[in-house]
């Protein structure tokens, strides 16, 4: 039995008078993808944030790889992807990327920059302002800058957001390639399909708690649409 | 140690010599001051000359302004605030990068204000102006120093431009009344053995302010 | 018990400013000034000082409340600089509204550019811009830890302030009290002692109930909440 990259031991986090989580614990293996799934709302951007360590639980605690989530090392080895681009408009793709992997002192920064340019299919872009881009472009250079340092824990907040039909192809296939590479996952989505083809487990918050964790194998995207996010199924949940 | 500063720094210089266009901005912008200047006062020389330091300092707040305004719209805009946050260093790392790109900047306005103003005002150029450099560099650096910090504060809210000015003015009068003061004393020739005391309080401050920015720049980052 | 606190409070203020407006306006002597207007407006002393010590008490505690809750991030020491803020901005209001009162009869103008005019008002802007800053942001861990950072900074500042402000001449009075040998009259000391208390007790009674009602707001909006979830 080996022990939990992640551990969220009774996280809840309240903004002053907003509530955003309440109690939330489960536990993530290494190399797993967690889906987590849940309405607008629910908390799910919250929990990211609290992982990354950019946000403190208000009560509970998490522990990153054993440590802090807000560990320097931690911080190293994780990368985010949400709707934010974190990306300059007025620096080339390049640019971009060369002063990430300078920040996260990414090895033989050349060849890989090369690498994930290619990989998101921006190499003929390379030497444009990223300002000039489409909303679909910079979404794929957003997902190459956090994949530059190879983390080993991916943070995604609906990152499929933005994307054309071919982009969110490639985007799986990515995340397919860093699952096999033993990459730990965690993923907010609204789309249950793409949830259920990438991942082993599912966890569903509503109203800030968890209400369901469970493993994919076990179920179906429609029954988990059925269950927790049908009309009827709101009054059920409460 | 500071490769993130350094990198900050670096990818700030090379996007403001990108906008050429908001440098010259803010460097006509600096001239209207000194012509607006001279056409709601109408004073004689001797005034003029009484006056012109801090005319000179409101030339130069006014463009670390705008440069503190833009460093961290710029920050904001595709949420690389959040990114720093996500950075694997220390949050006073990022202030220091953050401080010495917007010093830097507002340094290179100053001197390209500064020959305007000497002209302008039909100063002589004397040696004894070399001492302008010590005074500006104290001056900039107290403004930025608070600046710095003040902006990334100012920039999670709606109306950044407006709260940088309520909360920066106040905090930084004194920095910028002992600026104008030396200034006053060196462009005027007279250089009174208050100066160097005087001097030296102003980079006191610096100190401490820079410090206490270097400590606290972690909890603005953090949500 | 808290209300209890606050019961005893409020009737031991009621009485220490009865006293405290008796030896004001008719226990003290009147001061020897050539002015009949200045002999009155002297008086507005009594109020003006301990209304400018009560700010700085008040701004103190919002100095330490930020250093105690970046350290604790305990919601509590939030609503206490918030609560203390507040009041110390109400009582630099009073400094700035009855400075120039006394001024007007006695140096014939309102304002001045002086040192302690000048950093007084310095000072207030600085805690209305705390204030402004906790307007413009969202409740949230974000605007605590801001609004803690400004905390920190306004209050070191203050000190540097009043140090920059002096360099300029004054012309504002040092010592009101002394009589005419110089030396502190017995009775006014007394009076102003007094004062200074009473003002001292206010303060204790104010941030007691502001902070007593930021906590209930707190309370209602999370059983709200509550109501909600359940
Ligand atoms: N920085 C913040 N300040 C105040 N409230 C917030 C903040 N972030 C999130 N919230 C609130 O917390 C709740 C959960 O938000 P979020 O985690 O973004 O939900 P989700 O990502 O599931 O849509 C919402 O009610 C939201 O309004
Ligand atoms: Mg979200």
């Amino acid at each position: 039995m080996s022990v939990p990259a992640l551990e969220i031991l009774g996280v809840s986090k309240d903004f002053g008078r907003i509530i955003a989580l309440r109690d939330v614990s489960f536990s993530v293996m290494p190399g797993e993808f967690v889906s987590i799934l849940g309405r607008n709302g629910a908390g799910k951007t919250t929990l990211l944030n609290i992982v990354s360590g950019v946000s403190r639980p208000s009560e509970g605690k998490v522990n990153l790889f054993g440590t802090d989530p807000g560990d320097r090392e931690n911080k190293a080895k994780l990368a985010v992807i949400s709707h934010e681009m974190f990306l300059y408009g007025n620096l080339t793709a390049i640019e971009n990327l060369e002063y990430y992997s300078r920040v996260y002192n990414v090895p033989d920064a050349k060849k890989r920059i090369d690498t994930v340019l290619s990989d998101v299919e921006l190499t003929h872009r390379r030497f444009d302002l990223v300002a000039t881009y489409s909303r679909g472009m910079t979404q794929r250079l957003t997902i190459a800058r956090a994949l530059l340092h190879e983390p080993s824990l991916l943070l995604l907040d609906e990152p499929f957001t933005g994307l054309d039909q071919h982009a969110i192809g490639m985007l799986i296939e990515l995340l397919k390639k860093q699952k096999d590479m033993d990459r730990t996952i965690l993923l907010t989505t609204h789309d249950l399909h793409t949830a259920a083809e990438l991942s082993d487990r599912y966890v569903v918050l509503s109203k800030h708690k968890i209400i369901k964790d469970g493993y994919i194998a076990d179920t179906t995207p429609d029954a988990i649409r059925e269950k927790y996010f049908s009309a009827e199924s709101q009054g059920a949940e409460a | 140690m500071m490769r993130t500063a350094i990198s900050i720094l670096q990818k700030d210089l090379r996007m403001e010599f990108r906008s050429k266009e908001s440098i010259l901005a803010m460097w006509i912008f600096s001239l209207l001051i000194f012509v607006i200047f001279n056409f709601t006062f109408e004073v004689s020389r001797l005034v003029m000359l009484e006056i012109a330091p801090g005319l000179l300092w409101v030339a130069f707040v006014f463009s670390g302004m705008f440069g503190l305004n833009q460093s961290f719209a710029l920050e904001k805009e595709n949420g690389n605030l959040r990114a720093m946050a996500l950075m694997p260093v220390d949050g006073g790392e990022i202030y220091v990068g953050k401080f010495f790109s917007v010093t830097l900047i507002m340094l290179m306005f100053e001197a390209l204000i500064f020959p305007i103003f000497i002209i302008f005002y039909d100063l002589q150029l004397s040696l004894g102006m070399f001492r302008l450099i010590p005074v500006l560099l104290a001056g900039t650096i107290g403004f930025t120093s608070l600046g710095t910090i003040l902006s990334a504060v100012a920039v999670h809210t709606r109306n950044q431009q407006i709260l940088l000015s309520l909360l920066l003015w106040p905090l930084v009068s004194p920095i910028i009344i002992w600026s104008v003061t030396l200034t006053g004393m060196i462009l005027s020739g007279e250089v009174t053995e208050a100066f160097y005391p005087l001097l030296l309080r102003v980079g006191a401050f610096d100190v401490i302010f820079f410090t206490l920015s270097y400590m606290l720049f972690d909890f603005i980052l953090e949500d | 018990m808290r209300s209890k606190i606050d019961k005893i409070l409020l009737i031991i203020l009621l009485i220490a400013f009865s006293v405290s407006i008796y030896l004001i306006f008719q226990w003290v002597p009147q001061i020897k000034a050539s002015n009949p207007a200045e002999q009155i407006a002297q008086r507005i002393f009594y109020f003006h000082v301990p209304s400018a010590w009560l700010g700085f008490l008040a701004f103190f505690v919002v100095f330490c409340a930020s250093i105690a809750y970046l350290a604790t991030r305990d919601r509590k020491y939030e609503l206490i600089s918030v609560a203390s803020a507040e009041i110390g901005v109400l009582f630099i209001s009073l400094v700035l509204i009855t400075g120039p009162i006394w001024a007007k009869p006695v140096w014939g103008i309102w304002w001045t550019w002086d040192v302690r005019l000048t950093s007084s008002l310095i000072l207030w802007l600085i805690y209305v811009a705390f204030l402004m800053l906790r307007r413009y942001l969202p409740d949230g861990s974000k605007r605590a830890n801001l609004s803690a950072v400004v905390g920190i900074i306004g209050f070191i500042d203050v000190p540097i302030v009043y140090y920059s402000i002096r360099w300029w001449e004054t012309q504002h009075p040092k010592a009101v009290m002394a009589s005419s040998e110089g030396s502190l009259a017995a009775p006014m000391f007394f009076a102003f002692m007094f004062s200074l208390a009473t003002f001292t007790l206010l303060y204790v009674y104010l941030i007691r109930k502001r902070y007593q009602l930021l906590t209930l707001e707190d309370t209602l909006n999370k059983q709200f909440k509550e109501m909600e979830i359940l």
